[in-house]
């Protein structure tokens, strides 16, 4: 069983990102960057129909536009489109410009099916038929213990209807990629994606040449919050107009595509009756949940959640809409499950008349246990009554009032507390491998395919290595993001890092090792005389060789190691919690974050700097789905309103609040080794702002986002 | 065709800025654009003369000053100063991301002033001096290290705009001391999907300090 060093001068200190001064002075290449000579440009044209069925393509016009190289059709003929901003086809040409005239001269004729572009419209009766087998389809039926008899010996039980509207990642950089053929059976691919391997399978695939023929580039990348994982329609669009043409081509999606066609975290609504003893520990939950993944299922989320509720029944639907399909979304179905859930254990605590956060505490599992890498095992429900204890401190939970209390407030401006609890698993792969190279002039090279889509795992590579070695970070080059080199971890479910750190230490340990086997004898030592520390290596603990004077003793050879994993270096299974305080105006409906704090345990922290910015970027992500995101489908037309970044509101620097980062970091959390953060921390902040509104007002706001439109519409029925 | 209170102007003024001057341009790029005076070079473009306004359509080669230096580059009327930097001069520092003047990614400094790339019509900006983030100094002191060091950036494809923001905000405003309120309002144009917007605050005081300590 491996572990990480006790002492430790480079892991588990803050290190600014490597990349870090690139990305800050527009010096690092983006796919979207990316400009390979005699370069075209593709764009793509969508579907403007909810629903229609293709009749006629006309491309000739547009082939015969100077300048236009390839049109390719992604639909064809007789194809039916079921949604708006569903890929139809793509033209290649010498300038964008020119390409999205070649795109508006492709004639198409369409016959114009009846859409359901809204829950309510798939559900209604003599709604079209989106798929053969209807329009829902039910999800597995959950049921435990006897909930008829606990509702009925419960001390009190609530009612409730809660919703969350559909969102979409709005990944800065629009997926898409640089497809470059170097020969009829080889190319070269420049991908925006968090699956760099996965997308090399792809495309392999999509052109029957062989994988290693296909080299997939993702130097850094423009965000994927779960959207980008494979090569997707255009990808493999991009790869035939660039065939076509005989040149390179650039396919990214504009906006619209974005919002439309290239993924959405689905609605989320549930009926729910929620029941607690005397003592205001749960027991009992029956709920009916809904949500749409668009024309795709995948609407379900965790239900109940984080709580021990002893009899429980449950039924989901998904519903199927003329909407473009889900994709994973950071912490899928974590932040529905937790609002669900959450809410509805605020409004339990309220007909209770106790403290919501003693509800809580009195509702989790005696024992909740999760592994630890090499410590002993823990019981999550103890780390859960230390982080609410510190989050209840920070946000001053002391000066929380009643629902009742706050309601009867002089003045429009109300102020509200709210917390939630949220869990993730977070752990890593046991099978990804890294490479690590000593070269004769002492630099040290880190290799793996996997990619660094913001959450700063090419600086921990290079930590690991840099420890191993007694070097700066700096020091260490840390080659990511080329499907060349070894397999890496796709970038989903908070597992890039706990995946790919255990074999970045066990191929530095290696290779250190096979180092000084082979430098020993020109120190005349031993290899077991050797340690490598401060920039030197130390011989027999007193003669100080510098490490690049004792790399050179490797002569022409340098040490190339490619290990894979240890056992022991991490862990899955972490717990959070988070709390709100705002400030809503009854007249306007506005809510005003006044802050919120979040405290995370994640294991060992590998780099305290970038850990921070991945819980900060998980509660502002989940205070947007809080306060401000909703993909609005017009009924009439079957058409999303704002696929644009005006109207699809996301925060911006005067919504930002003050918020307070707790790491739960201790002896014990460390023994377990890495675990990823990406996702937990944005799993609570929706649930908690949304509770902290409802103890401002009094009243439950039940749909989200916590827009002025949904505040003032629950006060208007309070 | 335009409207006919749109006249052009002797010499062509610098591109609008506000989102009402951008609307009047941008009707104009509908057909073409009006010009007259020195910025128009009509060697290659098709010149049609409407009551004396000039009207462009076609290829247009035109002359721009990015980060210091002459660019020569064939436009045409409705290439935006965002695609004519990042297509057709390979400076891709400023990155597209809404192309509507919602996001500020595309921000670059115009004749002083922080402007959306996206929205500014290539053909209006010869005779004006452009800087992308690309000619920042990046030493200690500059902006682009205070962005480093704060990890005020994840993701990073907000992050040249948000620079360049921060850039002119302080270049406007020599030797203040901002505060976090004159930071959030100084990038309130801008909007960053991962979240880093308190390296980022936290980033653009820490450059306003060196600025003041002339460092930068």
């Amino acid at each position: 069983m491996a572990t990480w060093p006790e002492t430790t001068k480079v892991i588990h200190t803050e290190v600014p990102r490597l990349d870090g001064l690139a990305k800050a002075s527009g010096r690092a290449k983006y796919p979207s960057d990316e400009r390979p000579d005699g370069l075209l440009f593709a764009v793509v044209l969508h579907s403007p129909h909810a629903h229609a069925k293709i009749t006629k393509i006309d491309t000739s016009e547009a082939e015969s536009i100077p300048g236009v190289k390839a049109v390719h059709l992604i639909a064809q003929e007789g194809a039916t489109v079921r949604y708006h901003g569903e890929e139809i086809a793509a033209v290649a040409a010498e300038s964008e410009e020119v390409a999205r005239d070649g795109c508006r001269a492709i004639k198409i004729d369409f016959e114009v099916l009846p859409h359901a572009a809204t829950e309510e419209q798939a559900l209604a009766e003599g709604a079209p038929k989106l798929t053969p087998r209807g329009n829902t389809q039910e999800g597995r039926a959950q049921e435990d213990g006897d909930p008829d008899a606990a509702l009925e010996q419960a001390a009190a039980k609530i009612e409730g209807s809660y919703s969350l509207p559909v969102i979409t990642h709005v990944c800065l950089e629009t997926h898409g990629q640089v497809v470059r053929w170097d020969g009829p059976d080889k190319m070269t691919v420049w991908a925006s994606t968090q699956n760099v391997d996965g997308v090399e399978a792809e495309m392999a695939g999509a052109f029957e040449i062989p994988a290693p023929n296909v080299t997939v580039f993702t130097e850094v990348m423009g965000g994927g919050f779960g959207s980008k994982f494979g090569a997707d329609s255009w990808g493999v669009t991009a790869g035939e107009l660039a065939k076509k043409a005989g040149k390179p081509v650039w396919l990214f999606l504009d906006r619209v595509q974005e919002h439309l066609t290239a993924g959405n975290r689905p609605s989320a609504s549930a009926k729910i009756t929620l029941a607690a003893d005397e003592s205001g520990k749960i027991t009992a939950l029956v709920a009916e949940t809904q949500g749409t993944g668009g024309i795709s299922r995948g609407a379900a989320f965790p239900l109940p959640y984080v709580y021990e509720v002893p009899n429980s029944r449950r039924v989901h639907v998904d519903v199927r809409v003329n909407g473009g399909n889900a994709r994973a979304m950071r912490a899928p179905g974590h932040p529905q499950g937790c609002a669900m859930m959450e809410f509805a254990v605020d409004d339990l605590a309220e007909k209770l008349g106790m403290d919501p956060l003693q509800v809580r505490l009195r509702s989790l599992a005696e024992e909740d246990t999760v592994p630890s890498g090499s410590g002993e095992p823990v019981n999550r429900t103890e780390v859960y009554r230390d982080q609410v204890e510190l989050g209840a401190k920070a946000i001053g939970w002391d000066r929380r009032k009643s629902r009742a209390d706050n309601a009867k407030a002089e003045g429009p401006l109300k102020r509200g507390f709210g917390m939630a609890l949220h869990q993730w698993g977070g752990g890593g792969r046991p099978d990804k491998q890294v490479t690590c190279i000593v070269n004769p002039d002492g630099s040290v090279e880190i290799r793996s395919a996997t990619q660094d889509i913001g959450t700063g795992c090419r600086t921990i590579l290079a930590q690991i290595a840099a420890e191993v070695f007694g070097l700066k970070t700096t020091d260490i080059t840390s080659n990511i993001g080329n499907s060349q080199f070894p397999p890496g971890q796709a970038s989903g479910g908070s597992t890039t890092t706990p995946s790919m750190a255990p074999p970045a230490y066990n191929a530095a340990l290696k290779a250190r090792e096979a180092l000084f086997a082979k430098i020993a004898g020109a120190l005349d030592a031993e290899p077991g005389d050797l340690e490598a520390r401060d920039g030197v290596i130390l011989v027999k603990g007193e003669r100080e060789v510098p490490w690049k004077e004792a790399c050179r003793k490797l002569g022409t050879m340098p040490i190339n190691v490619t290990e894979g994993y240890l056992e022991g270096l991490t862990a899955q299974g972490v717990g959070g919690c988070q709390f709100a305080d705002v400030t809503v105006d009854v007249e306007t409906g506005v809510v005003k974050l006044n802050k919120i704090v979040a405290v995370q345990d994640t294991g060992l922290i590998l780099n305290p700097l970038t850990w921070k910015s991945q819980v900060y970027g998980g509660v502002i992500m989940g205070l947007n789905y809080g306060l401000f995101e909703e993909l609005v489908m017009d009924p009439t037309t079957g058409l999303s309103l704002n696929p644009d970044m005006e109207l699809y509101k996301l925060a911006g620097a005067s919504d930002i609040p003050e918020i307070e980062i707790i790491p739960f970091d201790n002896e014990q959390m460390r023994k377990r080794g890495v675990i990823g953060v990406g996702e937990p921390p944005t799993i609570a902040t929706a649930a908690a702002i949304g509770n902290a509104v409802a103890n401002a007002l009094g009243t439950r706001v039940p749909s989200f986002p916590m827009s002025p439109w949904n505040v003032l519409n629950a006060l208007a029925k309070a | 065709m335009p409207p006919e209170d749109i006249k052009a102007p002797d010499a062509v003024e610098r591109p609008g800025h506000s989102r009402r001057d951008f609307l009047r341009g941008s009707g104009l790029a509908a057909a073409g654009v009006a010009l007259a005076g020195p910025a128009a070079n009509e060697a290659r473009a098709d010149v049609e003369t409407v009551d004396g306004v000039e009207i462009y359509s076609g290829s247009c080669p035109i002359e721009l000053q990015v980060n210091g230096e002459a660019m020569s580059v064939t436009v045409e009327p409705r290439s935006t100063l965002l695609d004519t930097l990042r297509n057709r001069l390979d400076v891709t520092g400023p990155k597209r991301v809404c192309d509507r003047a919602s996001c500020g990614a595309c921000t670059v400094i115009l004749d002083g002033d922080a402007v959306y790339s996206c929205t500014t019509l290539a053909i209006s900006c010869p005779g004006h001096e452009v800087r992308t983030l690309e000619s920042f100094e990046t030493a200690e002191g500059s902006v682009p290290h205070a962005f480093h060091q704060n990890d005020a950036l994840m993701c990073g494809y907000c992050t040249p705009g948000f620079v360049t923001a921060c850039q002119a905000w302080l270049e406007k405003n020599p030797g203040k001391e901002p505060t976090i309120d004159d930071i959030k309002q100084g990038l309130d144009g801008n909007i960053c999907r991962c979240g880093t917007y308190i390296g980022v605050f936290q980033a653009a005081l820490d450059a306003a300090k060196a600025m003041q300590n002339g460092r930068a």
